[in-house]
This record gives structure tokens, sequence and C-alpha cells, in this order.
């Protein structure tokens, strides 16, 4: 159920997992919005796995900033009206396209005060590999 | 003095040289149609920052992870004799972004700090950019983290 407000939200609760879509497609459109794309569309590690091997890769990369926003999505999913204060990333290993990943979070503190939650948040690939962790700041209603 | 105090000078020396010193200084043109796709493909799903005609659109709150200065570093800063590489982002929001808008971007070394591993000492270094309106109002910090890996 979608939390509306800070008394919705229990200390240690898991918010619900997000499959990110991390699709070559996806990550290589991302990466030209962003300006990571020559204008001429020359292959690189976010638009090819070939491209991505040359480099000595295992494969094209999602760019860790789309990550980033997906953890930010996952949140809003969870609790829609969820003011964004503070979220920090950490790239441990890429997020490689084309490969399944999911997204878990958990509450790791409530300040009634403020009205803030602190939640940690993980990305891990389909081997239980993880990849980014993330911790957010975020404001509810009170 | 010991070998670590000798290391921890230079940090000290690029602390009070760098930090907090403005050396970037961009402009940035936020359109509606750029912000949403943004939020599109990070697959947000919240209609306030999908449709320009909501009473609260603005931006995602990471879309400022997206913007970069002209510089990422000042002139003269130390390498730390190492490969850099990306150890990470943070975004701070202080208030909604909503486009269309110009923002003011300025840089400056926020932190510059070590961590000593079996392998050697790693440099951080905190680049901070932090958005202004043309009004003068701080709306968010981008911060990236690069880290420099001596050789032990």
């Amino acid at each position: 159920m979608a939390k509306e407000k800070l008394s919705d939200v229990e200390f240690g609760e898991e918010l619900s997992a997000f499959e990110p879509d991390t699709t070559l497609a996806t990550g290589a459109e991302f990466a030209d919005l962003v300006g990571w794309i020559r204008e001429d569309g020359a292959k690189n590690r976010f638009n090819s796995h070939e491209a991505a091997k040359k480099e000595g890769l295992p494969g094209a990369f999602i760019p860790g900033i789309l990550s980033q926003g997906y953890l930010v999505s996952m949140i809003h999913q969870w609790a829609p009206p969820a003011e964004i204060k503070k979220v920090d990333t950490v790239f441990r290993s890429p997020v490689i396209a084309d490969v399944k990943h999911s997204i878990t979070g958990v509450v790791t503190d409530i300040d009634e005060d403020e009205g803030l939650v602190e939640i940690d948040l993980t990305v891990v690939n389909d081997k239980g590999e993880t990849r980014i962790f993330g911790t957010a700041s975020v404001r509810l209603p009170q | 003095m010991s070998e670590q105090q000798e290391l921890d000078t230079d940090i000290q020396e690029a602390r009070e040289e760098f930090l907090g010193v403005e050396f970037d200084s961009v402009e940035f043109d936020l359109q509606p149609s750029h912000t949403i796709k943004y939020a599109t493909l990070c697959g947000e799903t919240q209609e306030r920052f999908l449709d320009e005609n909501h009473p609260d659109f603005q931006a995602p709150p990471t879309f400022v992870a997206s913007l970069s200065g002209g510089r990422y570093l000042p002139e003269g800063y130390p390498r730390f004799g190492g490969v850099s590489m990306d150890a990470g982002k943070g975004v701070e929001s202080l208030e909604p972004i909503r486009p269309p808008l110009k923002l003011i971007g300025k840089s400056h070394i926020h932190d510059i700090f070590t961590k000593t591993g079996r392998s050697g000492r790693m440099v951080f270094t905190v680049t901070r950019l932090e958005f202004y309106t043309e009004d003068g109002i701080h709306v968010a910090n981008s911060d990236s983290r690069q880290v420099s890996r001596e050789r032990g």
C-alpha cells in the first residue's frame, strides 16, 4: 500500500522490490539525452556491448546517474508524496545493460520531529551481486 | 615527522588552497520536454514530474546530477599520484526546480579527505556544483566524488 504520510511508515520496513529497465536501448537513450553519445552516434560504452568489450569491460554500462534516478522513482512509487531531500550513491561496480537487476530498500530511521525518513537502497544483479549502494533522506507529510 | 604526517600535509595544503573557492560558473537552460524525458527514462510514475501542466510540475530531484560545469577540477589541482575514478554521486534538493527556467551552476571543491587501505592511500575529492536561479535562490547541490588510489 502506498505511503501517504509519516505515520504510515514503520522502522525497518522494506520497500516493494523494483525492477529497473536496464535494457541497452534505455541506457543508450538516456546517455544520449545527457550528452554522453556523440552527435554522429558513434558507439561507446553506453550504447554498444561490442564497443564496451573493446575497452576491456564486460558489456555496455547503464549510466550511474540513471541508476540514481531509478532509486528515486522507486521511492516515489512506495510513497508518492515523498520529497527527496538527499540521495547519495556509491557506484561499487557497473550495472551492465541487458542484465536483470533489482533494487531493494529498507527504512533505517524515522525522525518524527522533522518528518524525515532515512532509507538504505541496494542495486543487485541477477547473481545477487551488489552494484550500487544508496541512502536517501525523504520528507513525508506529518 | 612520520611518513603519514608528511602525506597528510599535502592534503592539508590542498584543503587550504582549494576548499570553498569557486572555480567555474555555467548557465543551464532547462526545458520541460528535457526533464520529462529524463523522468520517463528513470521510470518515474508521478505526474508532477511527467506533466508540465501539473500544478506542482518540477524536474526529478536527481536531474541536476546530469548537469556538469565547464571544468571538473580547478586549475593547478594536484593529481595525488594515482588514476582517478568515479566514487559516487550525491544530490541535495533545497527547492523544487520548475522548468522552463535558467539555472546558474557554481563549482567548488567541497571536501578532500583520505582513507588508507591495504593497497595504500586513497584520496577523495568532492566537487560540489551549487545551483541557483537567476534570482539567486539556491535550489540544489550536486556532489561528485572522485578517488585517486595511490600505489602503496
